[in-house]
């Protein structure tokens, strides 16, 4: 396998490691997440090697939180000079740094938290873009932060072609998003046993319940053991898709999404018109307005659901980082990412949204079933298609199936 | 304002920006929501000060000298190294308040950190202390705190944010006097305690044979404590008989303690408690109708590993021991507390970080499973029930800690709106709307985390239970003044009953501290002690409670100590005139809907406490504080045009000083 990257990884890793147990410094340092998640998810974590597409505020966040958990390696795609902008909520740089790149800037002080994790550059941002699937296939999970629509695809599709779990998420001011496209994912879920034991079905247009088990607990309850599955479709098909059934017909439900979705698309659009971000200028401003007007009627929603005051509002955001917003939406995301890794607990499908202001943040399923060949509409990356199957494959070979995770009694 | 604050501008507005530049903030804890509470405030720019350029007029002065107070007691452990991401390895062991401020400074060179290695039931952390600050952050993990915290905070008249995690899970409120319920306007869960004679004659999970292990027979071979364990209580459901019993069984174990250092003990200590107290039990046949009866073991026939092995088998934590396994830990770990004892330490009480103790509840508490047929724990698995170990992971606390500085801003800019409904800055004027929503339109802020709907839940904030002993007294200052260089001029009790009566028309009432009643009409034994004395003076951090005692009597009056002022005499004050005090909430009242019943709610609203009834929230749905939080939000950006097309110029928002 060629690729790119030879600090981080270098091939299956997953497959190589997966049999080496947790030392005891391991489990003296990560005693309170094991406690947590267990240690075959900790063992899974220790395992997976990273990817991480840009590093401002958000992606700050999550390297820290990725290193802290202690995964294999991390590797931090981002080389944009520091900007004096950045100190405010990039707390691994310094006054020196700025006019270097901002990966090999932070990088030192991030490896700092943890030396256990391997935390390397993966160079520019423009070599990215011309990877091919062997690329991504040496990572467990790609996040990619902060990046316009085309270039989220590009990465998006490259994840899902190697079959790895993709993040998305920026934040703009007081408001956010994370999507993910995980193409298919195994996971289960423990609660207490109930009455009502759960069947195997599906219980949503994407997700599905495929195992059921119980074990006893030392505090003498009964914990069910639920193994779940959800699918996913890519970001491009996605920005394109309905809100579910569940939503468009429930009255309620229909007007409590909030503006910011139709908010998010529209600036999609914006950002692939234009190649940047709308400005506050009268322009502008009408522009971004009649895009989100589309959006919003594209999605069905109530006529009253943009306002003029929240588009002023987001628009006001627009590119603003604020510390508070990047560690509550790049922390949900790594504790998505976490769980993913370690197959466990329920994850986000597949568009979650933030608005801090109101204090909301629904998770809405925006879903379309992905045709193959559908994908790579995008100029250049042909060669993506190769051995491309999109559906319902267990992400990565390597990672151990979730049912012997648990050691079922 | 500086280039590194200009994303904080954008996103809340140049006024928010400067009033939380200049705001004074107390964050009690530095552990795993305080470390990330920190980074949060400090890249914020909370306490780093601003100066308008050329005096520009509108912009609020601050309270005092900005600044983030940190407080914490504890030093560095190596287990919270994966979340509170302030610490290294080399710092273990140093205390957390003051690596966190090492570590930090550097993100904002602007601000001013204070860390302070101190508990906060410390003296010196006074009522006038706390109200020395804009807000309080609570990032702690103790329910105690907690409460204390909530209380300096009511009396002080801070706004609190109060914020916990435990495992996927956390919260975060903003707690005000009058205006919100408290922390303990609920009743919080209390630790789980098991019936005695479940521990001590019928276990039947492995947590019963545990605390048997901790909290009966390691106190009784170790232990100089008389005091019964508060895991483990007498209950109703308790025979009697069998109680008596089991304090005999008690006493003759006491005796075993002499053989300590004997090569005897191990055996002596084995065949007690696992063979005649087991024969013992077994004996009572009415008691195993419906049970398991044990199967008693003895000493000499189960084989036995050396020291060494015993010693070997205690560090590998993740097995599980067989039988003769926990018998060579059980020997070990009893020759390693007894060399302990035997060099001097008078009592050894289990601590899950005390490795000799660990071993000896871990092994002592499986044998006593296998007698009774309970499954087998390894000693990491005991280590967390024996220690009641919370799993905690750094997102959680990143989530929360984030929402708690998200309330932050939002008290902030609740507070700009009070301090001025009007004000210009740069030039433009802010209307504010009069009736702004409470706390800025704050919230109780839940995570999520299995929903496929949700990342957070909110819920309004509810009014203050009015029954709640904690939030509903008038809260004041009694203020002493120095005694002379003759001594004279000590007050006394006198003085101070002479003040309620004379002066705040009191009739009977009762004067409690927090040993107890000091005065009521019966008892004046302390009549001319000194309140000196009496544990009243300036800086002892507790509280005088005066309780009405008439017919219709008002709400208790809790009063802080302090230090009169230069030729101040005895003197309370308070915020509300005297006389003027409200009657004493009806207790029976229950949380209804709106949370206070009418007559209560009168009394309530007497309360004229600074601005308060501008703050007073109406029925309030989510609804209506959208539509506050949106005119927050406007009055914020710089006014603007038509509906059509919406100009957006940033110059209300964005201020660089280059
Ligand atoms: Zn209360």
């Amino acid at each position: 396998m060629s690729n790119g990257n030879t600090d981080a990884t270098n091939g299956d890793t997953a497959t190589e490691t997966q049999t080496n147990g947790l030392s005891a410094d391991d489990f003296a340092l990560y005693d309170r997440q094991i406690r947590l998640w267990g240690a075959k998810a900790q063992e899974q974590i220790r395992n997976a090697n990273v990817l991480l597409v840009s590093l401002r505020a958000l992606g700050t966040e999550i390297a820290k939180n990725l290193t802290l958990a202690g995964i294999r390696s991390l590797t931090i795609i981002d080389d944009e000079p520091v900007v004096e902008e950045d100190l405010g909520a990039g707390y691994f740089l310094r006054d020196a740094d700025v006019g270097k790149p901002r990966a090999e800037a932070a990088i030192p002080r991030i490896q700092d938290l943890n030396p256990r994790v391997t935390v390397t550059s993966g160079g520019s941002l423009a070599e990215l873009m011309s990877k091919d699937q062997n690329y991504y296939a040496a990572y467990s999970v790609i996040v990619a932060c902060d990046h316009d629509f085309t270039t989220l695809n590009v990465i998006n599709t490259g994840a899902r072609v190697a079959q790895r779990p993709f993040y998305a998420a920026s934040i703009h001011g007081m408001y956010g998003f994370v999507f993910a496209d995980l193409v298919s994912h195994e996971y289960v879920i423990e609660r207490e046993q109930s009455n009502m034991p759960t069947t195997i079905k599906p219980e949503s247009l994407t997700r599905s319940v495929t195992s059921t088990s119980s074990k006893k607990e030392p505090t003498g309850k009964t914990t069910e053991i639920v193994q779940k599955r959800e699918i996913y479709c890519p970001l491009l098909l996605a920005n394109s898709s309905p809100l579910p059934k569940e939503i468009l017909s429930n009255r309620r439900k229909l007007k409590a999404v909030p503006a910011l979705l139709p908010c998010i698309r529209a600036l999609f659009d914006f950002q692939r018109t234009f190649a940047r971000l709308p400005d506050h200028t009268p322009q502008d401003a009408a522009l971004f307005i009649s895009l989100a007007k589309n959006k919003a009627g594209e999605l069905q929603l109530p006529q009253d659901t943009l306002t003029g005051d929240f588009i002023k509002s987001f628009m006001q955001n627009i590119g603003a980082e604020i510390i508070t917003t990047a560690a509550f939406v790049g922390g949900r995301l790594s504790e998505d990412v976490l769980n993913v890794l370690g197959q466990r607990e329920q994850p986000i499908q597949n568009f979650a949204l933030f608005d801090f202001e109101t204090l909301v943040s629904p998770i809405y399923c925006l879903y379309s079933p992905p045709p193959e060949l559908v994908m790579p509409a995008l100029n250049g990356h042909v060669g993506l298609l190769n051995g491309l199957n999109t559906v319902a494959v267990p992400i990565a070979e390597g990672v151990v199936p979730a049912a012997e995770v648990l050691e079922l009694e | 304002m500086q280039r590194r604050d200009r994303g904080t501008v954008q996103a809340v507005g140049a006024p928010l920006t400067v009033r939380v530049k200049n705001s004074r903030v107390l964050l009690i804890g530095a552990g795993g929501i305080g470390c990330e509470l920190l980074k949060n405030l400090v890249c914020c720019g909370f306490g780093s000060g601003y100066i308008p350029p050329n005096g520009a007029n509108g912009i609020p002065s601050p309270k005092h000298t900005p600044g983030i107070t940190v407080i914490d007691l504890d030093t560095i452990d190596l287990s919270n190294l994966n979340r509170q991401f302030l610490f290294r390895k080399q710092h273990i062991k140093k205390p957390k308040a003051l690596v966190a401020k090492e570590t930090a400074l550097p993100f904002n060179p602007a601000v001013n950190i204070d860390a302070q290695h101190a508990s906060i039931f410390d003296p010196q952390y006074t009522v006038a202390f706390f109200r020395s600050f804009d807000i309080v952050f609570n990032a702690l993990d103790n329910l105690a705190a907690r409460r204390h915290v909530n209380r300096m905070c009511l009396a002080a008249d801070v706004p609190l944010i109060e914020s916990g995690t435990t495992g996927f899970n956390g919260q975060a409120q903003a707690i005000q006097k009058g205006v919100t319920e408290c922390y303990d306007c609920n009743p919080k869960p209390v630790q789980k305690s098991f019936p005695i004679c479940t521990i001590r004659s019928t276990p039947s999970q492995p947590i019963h044979c545990i605390v048997w292990a901790k909290s009966y027979l390691l106190p009784e071979l170790f232990g100089t404590s008389e005091e019964e364990a508060n895991d483990m209580v007498e209950t109703e459901g308790d025979d009697q008989e069998e109680v008596k019993k089991l304090r005999a069984e008690a006493q003759a174990l006491k005796k075993i303690r002499g053989l300590m250092g004997t090569s005897e003990f191990a055996k002596a200590v084995f065949d007690k408690v696992f063979y005649e107290d087991i024969e013992r039990l077994k004996s009572m046949e009415e008691m195993w109708q419906t049970r398991k009866k044990p199967v008693s073991i003895q000493f000499d026939t189960i084989d036995k590993l050396s020291a060494a092995e015993g010693a070997a088998l205690a560090s590998q934590d993740q097995q599980s021991w067989t039988l003769v396994e926990n018998l060579a830990v059980f020997c070990h770990s009893l020759a390693t507390l007894t060399g302990r004892a035997q060099a001097g330490e008078s009592s050894i009480d289990f601590d899950k970080d005390d490795k000799d103790t660990l071993d000896f509840v871990t092994s002592a508490s499986n044998l006593r499973s296998h007698v009774f047929g309970v499954l087998l724990h390894s000693e990491w698995e005991v280590k967390q029930m024996a220690g009641n170990i919370i799993p905690a992971i750094a997102t959680s606390n990143a989530l929360t800690a984030s929402l708690s500085v998200m309330l932050g801003f939002k008290v902030f800019r609740g507070m700009l709106a009070a301090e001025s409904e009007t004000a210009t800055t740069n030039g433009h004027t802010m209307v504010m709307k009069p009736n702004n929503p409470p706390l800025g339109g704050s919230k109780f802020i839940f995570l999520n985390p299995r929903s496929t709907e949700r990342i957070i839940t909110t819920q309004n904030l509810a009014r203050p239970n009015p029954a709640c002993p904690v939030c509903s007294p008038v809260y004041a200052e009694l203020h002493i003044p120095p005694v002379d260089a003759d001594g004279n001029g000590m007050s006394t009790l006198q003085d101070l009953v002479g003040i309620l009566i004379g002066n705040n028309d009191y009739a009977h009432f009762t004067i409690s501290t927090e040993a107890g009643v000091i005065y009521d009409e019966d008892m004046t034994d302390n009549y001319s002690s000194p309140l000196a004395e009496l544990g009243i003076e300036p800086g002892s951090s507790g509280f005088v409670t005066i309780t009405d005692d008439d017919e219709d009597p008002r709400a208790d009056l809790v009063l802080s100590v302090t230090a009169a002022p230069a030729d101040g005499g005895l003197s309370i004050e308070s915020h509300i005139s005297y006389g003027k005090l409200p009657l004493k909430p009806v207790p029976a009242a229950p949380p209804t809907e709106s949370g206070t019943a009418p007559d209560v709610k009168s009394a309530m609203n007497g309360i004229a406490l600074l601005n308060r009834e501008k703050r007073k929230r109406g029925a309030g749905d989510d609804g209506d504080d959208e539509v506050d939080a949106a005119a927050a939000k406007r009055a914020k950006a710089a006014p603007t045009a038509s509906d059509a097309v919406v100009t957006i110029d940033d110059d209300g928002a964005i201020l660089l000083d280059d």
